[in-house]
C-alpha cells in the first residue's frame, strides 16, 4: 500500500499546456477516480503517474519520495490499459508471469502468485491460451490479473471497461469494487463514465482542461459541487441551470429574478464559498431534475411547455421549454400522465435542493436535501 | 404497374461475369507475356542440345530434353564455387543488415525520426559506380581485395536500407501500449524490444531478410568491380561466361536457371509470410 501526492504537477507538449498544475493527495488504500470530459488531461495525468510521460513541472511523490526521474519500470506500479495491451505472442500464464520474471522472482513464488490470481479472476481454464483466443471480458480479466500478480504499490486503470458491452461493464465494475475491497491497495482509475466514478470511488477528482475542479467523495460532489461545471458533470440527467440576477440576499435567504421571468425566493441557504452574495449580481440557479416539483400552471415560479416525456417505468423524465429558449428537465418518480404540448407550472422555491452560482460559475450558496 | 427497370435473368449475369473474367485474363496475358516468354525461353534453352538453339523455325519445347547443359556448367566451370561465394556474400550481407537494421528500424519508428530514414535511402539512390573506385582503393590499402569481404561489405548498401525500411513499417504498426505495458512490467527499453517488439515483428524480419537476400543475390555491379577469379558471385560468373565462351547458349541458360532458382523459391516463401499477422488479440479489435 502506498500514498501518492501530486504537487503543482504540470505537463506541456511543446508550447501546449495540457496539465496546468494539479495538487492531489491520495491516501493509503484509497480508490480514487479521475473523471472528466474527453481531452481534459485525465489519461495524461495517469500516464505521468505511471512514468510513461515525463513531468514538465511540479512533483509526483509515492510514499513521500519524489519519483519524477524514475522510469516506469522502477516505480513499482501496475497499469491496466484501455486496450488491455496483452502480449499477443505469449500465453495467458506467460502474460501474467512476465513482469515477475523480469524482476527475477523465484519460480515457486511466481507460480504461487499466478495460480492465486488465476483463481481469483477465474482464469484457470485459459492459462495456456493466447490472448487472441479469449473473449473481451476474459482479456480484461487477464489485464487485471497481470496487474494483480505484481502486488504493486498502486494500481492504475486507464478506462479499463470502455471496450466492454454494457452488461459486462456492469459486472466487471462490481468485480473491480470487490477486488479493491479484498486486496485493499491504492487504486487510481480514469474514466469518463460518471456512473463508474460514483459507484467505485472513495474520492473523485473532476478534471477539466488540465485543472482539477473538485476532489471530494462522490456524494459530496453531488450534494455540494464547488462550481457549475462539477454540478453539471455529475448527475444524470444533468442539473438544470437558469440565468438570473440576485434581487436580494440575506444571511440565509436570497431572491433570484430569473431571466425567463418570475422570481424565486429561497430560504434555508448556507454559504458555499468565502464570497458573500451581493444584490444585483448575475447568478445562475441550479436545481437537479429530481428536486423540481411540477404544479398547476401559474402556481409555481415559472410555466413550461412540455416537449417530450420519457417513461422508464420506474421513473419519468419531463423535458420542457421556458421562455427565451431556456429548457428544463424534471424527474418524477413512477409513471406520469403528462403529455407533450401540455403546460405545467414549475416550483423552484419549494425544491429541497438549490444551488446558486456566481457569474464565473463558482458556488455561492446552497440548500441541500 | 411497370417496374422501374426490368430485372436481368440469372443467365445474363453469369455470361457477364464470364466475359469479365475472360477480359481480365486477356489483359494479364498481354502484360505478363514479355516476362513469361523470356522465362520460358531460358528454361527451353537450358534443356536443349546446342544444335536446336539456333534452329529455324525455333524449337520451343525440346523433343528430347537433356540435362547436359547443367552437367557441363558444373564440370567445365567452378560454378559450385561461385554459388557458394554468392551464398556467403548475400547471406553475410543479409545477416549483418538484420543485426544492424532491425534495431535501427525500431529506433527510427519509435522516435519518429523519418529524416534518418530518408538519409538511409540516399546511399541507395547514389549510383554505385560513383563511389566504387574510391572504395576499390580503400579495400586495396586494407589488403582485402581478392577476398569476399569487399563484396559482402558493399552489399550492405543494398541490404541495410531494405531491412530498415521494412522494419520501420512493421514497428510502426505495433501498438505502443504493448511496449508501455512491458515497461510498466519492469522491462528496460532493450528488454521491451527483445521480449515484446522483436517477437511480434518476426514476419517483418522474414520479409526484410528475404527481400534483401534477393536484391543482394542478383546484384552485379559490386561483384563485377571487386571480384577476382575465385571470388566471383553468380551474376558476375554468368556475365563472364557470355564473354569467354561466346554463344554457349545452353550452359548460359542453365547458369541463369541456377541463379534464378533460390530467388524463385524465396519469392514463393515470402508471399505466405507477408499475409501472416502476429498481433491478433493483443489489443482490442486487432
Amino acid at each position: 500500500m502506498a500514498t501518492l501526492e501530486l504537487s503543482s504537477v504540470r505537463k506541456s507538449f511543446g508550447a501546449t499546456n495540457v496539465i496546468h498544475g494539479i495538487d492531489l493527495a491520495i491516501a493509503h488504500g484509497e480508490f480514487c477516480v479521475f473523471v472528466g470530459p474527453s481531452g481534459c488531461g485525465k489519461s495524461t495525468l495517469l500516464r505521468m503517474i505511471a512514468g510513461l510521460e515525463s513531468v514538465s513541472g511540479g512533483e509526483v511523490r509515492i510514499d513521500g519520495k519524489r519519483v519524477n526521474e524514475l522510469g516506469a519500470s522502477e516505480r513499482g506500479l501496475a497499469m491496466v490499459f484501455q486496450s488491455y495491451a496483452l502480449y499477443p505472442h505469449m500465453s495467458v500464464r506467460k502474460n501474467l508471469s512476465f513482469g515477475l520474471e523480469n524482476v527475477r522472482m523465484p519460480q515457486a513464488e511466481i507460480d504461487r502468485r499466478v495460480a492465486e490470481a488465476a483463481r481469483m479472476l477465474r482464469l484457470e481454464p485459459y492459462l495456456e491460451r493466447r490472448p487472441g483466443a479469449l473473449s473481451g471480458g476474459q482479456r480484461q480479466r487477464v489485464a487485471i490479473g497481470r496487474a494483480v500478480v505484481r502486488e504493486p504499490k498502486i494500481f492504475l486503470f486507464d478506462e479499463p471497461l470502455s471496450n466492454l458491452d454494457a452488461e459486462l461493464r456492469v459486472r466487471m465494475r462490481a468485480e473491480l469494487g470487490a477486488l479493491h475491497e479484498r486486496i485493499g491497495n491504492t487504486m487510481i482509475y480514469v474514466t469518463h463514465d460518471q456512473v463508474e466514478a460514483m459507484t467505485l470511488a472513495d474520492r473523485i477528482a473532476v478534471l477539466r482542461d488540465g485543472r482539477c475542479e473538485q476532489f471530494a467523495a462522490p456524494l459530496e460532489l453531488y450534494n455540494a459541487p464547488a462550481n457549475e461545471f462539477v454540478a453539471g458533470f455529475i448527475g444524470s440527467p444533468r442539473m438544470n441551470f437558469l440565468k438570473g440576477t440576485l434581487a436580494a440576499a440575506g444571511a440565509g435567504d436570497a431572491s433570484v429574478a430569473l431571466a425567463v421571468g418570475g422570481e424565486v425566493h429561497a430560504t434555508g441557504l448556507t454559504a458555499a464559498g468565502a464570497k458573500r452574495p451581493t444584490a444585483g449580481e448575475p447568478v445562475t440557479l441550479g436545481v437537479r431534475p429530481e428536486h423540481l416539483q411540477l404544479v398547476a400552471p401559474g402556481a409555481g415560479q415559472a410555466d413550461m411547455k412540455v416537449d417530450l416525456t420519457e417513461q422508464l417505468g420506474g421513473e419519468s423524465y419531463i423535458y420542457g421549454s421556458l421562455a427565451e429558449g431556456a429548457t428544463l428537465v424534471v424527474r418524477l418518480a413512477g409513471q406520469t400522465r403528462i403529455e407533450r404540448g401540455q403546460s405545467v407550472g414549475v416550483d423552484f422555491a419549494g425544491s429541497s435542493s438549490l444551488h446558486l452560482f456566481d457569474g464565473e460559475g463558482k458556488a455561492l450558496a446552497r440548500r441541500t436535501a | 404497374m411497370t417496374p422501374a427497370s426490368s430485372p436481368r435473368s440469372a443467365g445474363y449475369w453469369r455470361l457477364r461475369r464470364w466475359i469479365d473474367n475472360l477480359a481480365f485474363a486477356a489483359v494479364l496475358v498481354v502484360l505478363l507475356a514479355p516476362v513469361l516468354f523470356v522465362f520460358f525461353w531460358v528454361v527451353s534453352l537450358s534443356l536443349k542440345f546446342d544444335i536446336d538453339n539456333t534452329a529455324y523455325p525455333p524449337i520451343f519445347v525440346p523433343p528430347t530434353p537433356t540435362l547436359d547443359n547443367f552437367r557441363r556448367l558444373f564440370a567445365d566451370t567452378p560454378f559450385a564455387l561461385y554459388f557458394w561465394n554468392s551464398l556467403l556474400v548475400s547471406g553475410g550481407a543479409t545477416l549483418a543488415a538484420l543485426l544492424l537494421g532491425v534495431p535501427a528500424g525500431y529506433g527510427i519508428a519509435k522516435s519518429k525520426a523519418h529524416g534518418l530514414a530518408v538519409l538511409m535511402l540516399i546511399s541507395r539512390m547514389t549510383p554505385g559506380l560513383s563511389y566504387l573506385i574510391p572504395l576499390f582503393t580503400l579495400f586495396q590499402i586494407l589488403g582485402l581485395l581478392g577476398t569476399l569481404w569487399p563484396i559482402a561489405i558493399t552489399h550492405l548498401v543494398i541490404t541495410l536500407p531494405i531491412v530498415v525500411y521494412v522494419m520501420i513499417g512493421y514497428f510502426e504498426t505495433l501498438p505502443p501500449e504493448l511496449e508501455e505495458a512491458a515497461r510498466i512490467d519492469g522491462c528496460s527499453v532493450w528488454q521491451a524490444f527483445r521480449y515484446v517488439a522483436l517477437p511480434l515483428a518476426r514476419p517483418g524480419i522474414v520479409v526484410g531478410a528475404i527481400l534483401s537476400f534477393i536484391y543482394s543475390w542478383n546484384n552485379f555491379v559490386f561483384g563485377a568491380v571487386f571480384a577476382g577469379r575465385t571470388t566471383r558471385t553468380m551474376p558476375v560468373a554468368v556475365y563472364n561466361m557470355l564473354t569467354f565462351e561466346q554463344f554457349a547458349w545452353g550452359p548460359l541458360a542453365a547458369a541463369a536457371i541456377v541463379v534464378m532458382l533460390p530467388v524463385l523459391f524465396l519469392t514463393v516463401l515470402i508471399q505466405r509470410e507477408i499475409v501472416g499477422g502476429l498481433t491478433a488479440g493483443g489489443v482490442k479489435g486487432a
